[in-house]
């Protein structure tokens, strides 16, 4: 269980970290508008650009569902697991 | 698990043959760890060096031994300061290089801006300021108010400012985790609780929501977040690791 969470804070807070830079990049046209959540630029990208877009997307939600994945999933499934075969459940 | 697979078929017997291990066989506990691989490998040798060592210190030494339970500074928590402190510092480092912040146009002194607010961790007490509903009419006054609005939400940031300053001089016990007192930990979560709602009151005309329902939740969120949290720790004392994390940080009496 802790290193299950460990796997998937680390996913969060990485993947996170990354995808919050791209965003501050490309998201965020002023200081004191819109934070992290504004639209696309549509004008003037280069191949950087458009990599790093299409990147941070992937990163935001590999953040989230690798997360979801080790906290949740798979100790859920090592549960259902246990209850399934009738052993003992290990303290964790 | 492999452990445990061994040994089926030939379960405990009722004459009880099956419960002693065959001798000269079954690994001691010293073995077993230090059979294990990897990181549990070195772990376990750095821990039993730094074991070692402190143990050949002690013995050739006047040292008197204290009765607590530590590591020693160097070099157990320097490495662990020093591993946190380069996390942080590489941090700032990489957010303002790669995020370099804004720097506005110079503030004009001749002119009040739109939006007045204090820094966000005083907004509690600006908030404060904002009791005035709370502030009772008096019958006996013929429906006047015994004080100004504003008088009452000065009076207001005393009582917080001299409940916070009594909390030292309330015995707490030795408990240091939340689970081993339900109520005060309980109490602890809704001022916290408090201190986030009291600080949205203080912004309601910034916040997209009706501010009596926004005035209605700064008192009802506590409430209930400490419930919550006194039902969350009441459910939390019991298992074995509530048993096994009692047992080890309940702190030893003094010789």
């Amino acid at each position: 269980m802790a290193d299950e969470f460990a796997k998937g804070f680390t996913i969060l807070v990485t993947a996170g970290l990354a995808w919050l830079t791209l965003a501050g990049w490309y998201n965020t046209p002023s200081f004191e508008g819109q934070q992290l959540t504004a639209a696309d630029p549509t004008s003037g990208l280069t191949v950087y650009d458009q990599v790093a877009l299409v990147l941070k997307d992937a990163l935001f939600w590999f953040a989230i569902l690798g997360f979801v994945t080790f906290v949740v999933v798979i100790p859920a499934v090592r549960k259902l697991r246990e209850a399934y075969d009738g052993t003992p459940e290990v303290p964790e | 698990m492999s452990d445990n697979d061994i040994d089926e078929g030939e379960g405990p017997t009722a004459d009880g043959s099956g419960i002693v291990a065959p001798d000269d066989e079954t690994p001691t506990w010293s073995e077993r760890k230090e059979r294990s691989q990897g990181l549990s490998r070195l772990t376990y040798e750095y821990f039993e060096r730094a074991r070692r060592e402190d143990q050949d210190l002690r013995v050739e030494s006047d040292y008197v031994e204290r009765d607590v339970l530590a590591f020693p500074a160097w070099p157990h928590e320097m490495v662990r300061n020093l591993a946190l402190t380069s996390f942080f510092v590489g941090m700032t480092v990489f957010l303002a290089a790669a995020m370099p912040p804004h720097i506005g146009a110079p503030a004009n002194p001749s002119n009040t801006p739109a939006v007045i607010l204090p820094d966000w961790y005083l907004y509690w007490s600006f908030g404060l300021l904002k009791l005035g509903p709370l502030n009772p009419d008096l019958a006996l006054l013929g429906g006047q108010k015994l004080m100004a609005d504003r008088t009452y939400g000065v009076l207001a940031n005393l009582v917080v400012v001299g409940f916070i300053s009594i909390v030292p001089f309330l015995n707490k016990g030795a408990a240091r985790r939340p689970v081993e007192q339900p109520f005060w930990a309980a109490v602890g979560v809704g001022g916290v609780v408090y201190a986030a709602t009291i600080s949205a009151l203080s912004v309601k005309n910034l916040l997209p929501m009706d501010s009596h329902l926004l005035f209605d939740l700064t008192f009802l969120l506590p409430i209930v977040a400490g419930c919550i949290a006194y039902a969350v720790f009441k459910s939390m004392r019991e298992g074995y690791m509530f048993e096994l994390n009692r047992r080890y940080y309940r702190l030893r009496p003094p010789k």
